[in-house]
């Protein structure tokens, strides 16, 4: 290419030609190629002289910015490695960890369930010199938690006397003890509703056994049954408080 | 491309621009760890691969700054493909083995694949510039960085001791060097094809 060429795209790229001048140009462009990608090699220079150059200030400025950014990503990357890295699935893990002793201990503390309560005080139905072997059989069952041995001999000394209310009681809270809610709900309601001595002690366990079937508003609207100066009247207090 | 939706990471390419600081600690966070673990299945390391995030957003600055560069698609994509195009490059270099581009990263979406090869290009014509401004005689270097620093010719001319004319037709012929120097390159030859 001659020189008088590149004197001819500094001209016109600063638009000093005249308008004949650049229809001339323009027309060189259309119907040279050599010329054309010349002007284009030449125009594209011009424009990275220029960046080079009167942007230098600015790229300085940006290409250092990003060296310290880079190497402190990757400096932070270095030493993350070095450190066990979790997968994923490690994480969940852990998480679900947390979260089961968070259940476990939020339903220990605050929701009340059966096995609070039902720790029973021993029972003894032999009076001194009786000779009772059923009576002693149910006896020791009970307090020993045998619950399926107590209901059986419960059942048998009610069959010959079905209406003795302690005996109903503590087959009611056999049969609570072993999930026949139908039964034990049944003779509870009975007794809660008869007047005697074990009435009040039949509404607790009757509360007691809705809230074992997790009926909790059954089991507070029979809590509030219990009367002021009933043997269970704290506790169940205590249980409609955690209730609520 | 004007006519084309540019796209909501535009933002990235702007920030960039701007030398902020939050936007380029974001696209290390965000963009960063794929092409690490890409240059690392890939016969490379964590260094290496420092240095071609660095040149690859160092071009993008640079194609920020000159031609207005404006992303029609996800910054992810263009940007994960120049770093892996550069990686790629790099490998042949020193290699000298044939390096298999798997392309299945590239069909997903034509539109990142072109942009992130008109950067690319950008970029390769940008180092081939700089290589063949060194090998410019002294007078021509010196007198281009003066044009281009210093923005009034007349400011020139006096710097330099020549009269506006000869500054102004030197200039011509120093960027006109330059210009037979890049065409007669084979590898201009390749960029352009």
């Amino acid at each position: 290419m001659e020189d008088q060429n590149y004197i001819l795209f500094e001209a016109y790229l600063s638009k000093e030609l005249s308008q004949d001048g650049i229809i001339a140009f323009e027309s060189r462009l259309k119907n040279e190629p050599d010329f054309n990608q010349a002007f284009n090699t030449y125009k594209e220079l011009s424009s990275f002289l220029e960046h080079k150059f009167e942007d230098e200030a600015a790229s300085t400025a940006f290409q250092n910015n990003l060296k310290t950014i880079s190497k402190t990503y990757f400096e932070k990357e270095e030493t993350t490695k070095k450190v066990v890295r979790f997968k994923p699935w490690q994480y969940a893990i852990a998480a679900s960890v947390v979260l089961l002793i968070g259940i476990f201990t939020f339903n220990n503390f605050s929701n009340p369930t059966f096995n609070d309560y039902n720790n029973y005080e021993t029972i003894s139905l032999i009076s001194r010199g009786g000779q009772d072997e059923l009576l002693e059989i149910a006896e020791n069952a009970f307090n020993n938690k045998n619950f399926a041995e107590a209901e059986a001999a419960f059942s048998e000394l009610l069959n010959k006397d079905d209406s003795n209310k302690e005996l109903q009681l503590y087959r009611g809270i056999a049969l609570l003890e072993l999930d026949k809610f139908d039964e034990a709900d049944n003779l509870l309601g009975k007794l809660s509703n008869s007047p005697s001595v074990y009435k009040n002690k039949a509404i607790w366990y009757l509360a007691l056994s809705k809230l074992k079937q997790k009926d909790h508003t059954a089991c507070l609207k029979i809590l509030k049954t219990i009367p002021e100066g009933a043997d269970d009247y704290e506790q169940a207090q205590q249980l409609i408080n955690k209730l609520n | 491309m004007s006519e084309k939706k540019i796209h909501e990471d535009q933002k990235y390419i702007d920030g960039l621009f701007k030398n902020n600081s939050f936007v380029i600690q974001a696209i290390y966070d965000k963009f960063a760890p794929k092409v690490i673990n890409y240059i690392k299945q890939n016969s490379g390391d964590s260094d290496k691969a420092q240095d071609v995030i660095q040149d690859t957003l160092i071009t993008i600055y640079n194609q920020a700054s000159q031609n207005k560069l404006q992303l029609t698609c996800p910054f992810d994509a263009y940007f994960f493909l120049l770093c892996k195009r550069k990686w790629l490059n790099e490998l042949k270099k020193s290699s000298n083995k044939e390096v298999t581009i798997n392309e299945d990263v590239l069909s997903k979406g034509d539109e990142a694949q072109e942009l992130a090869f008109e950067t690319s290009v950008f970029g390769e014509k940008q180092a081939l510039f700089t290589e063949m401004f060194q090998k410019l005689g002294t007078a021509c270097k010196d007198l281009l960085t003066a044009t281009f620093k210093i923005k009034s010719m007349e400011e020139v001319a006096k710097s330099l001791g020549v009269t506006y004319a000869y500054a102004r037709k030197k200039k011509s012929l120093c960027i006109g060097k330059l210009t037979e120097l890049v065409r007669e390159s084979p590898k201009f030859n390749q960029l352009n094809n």
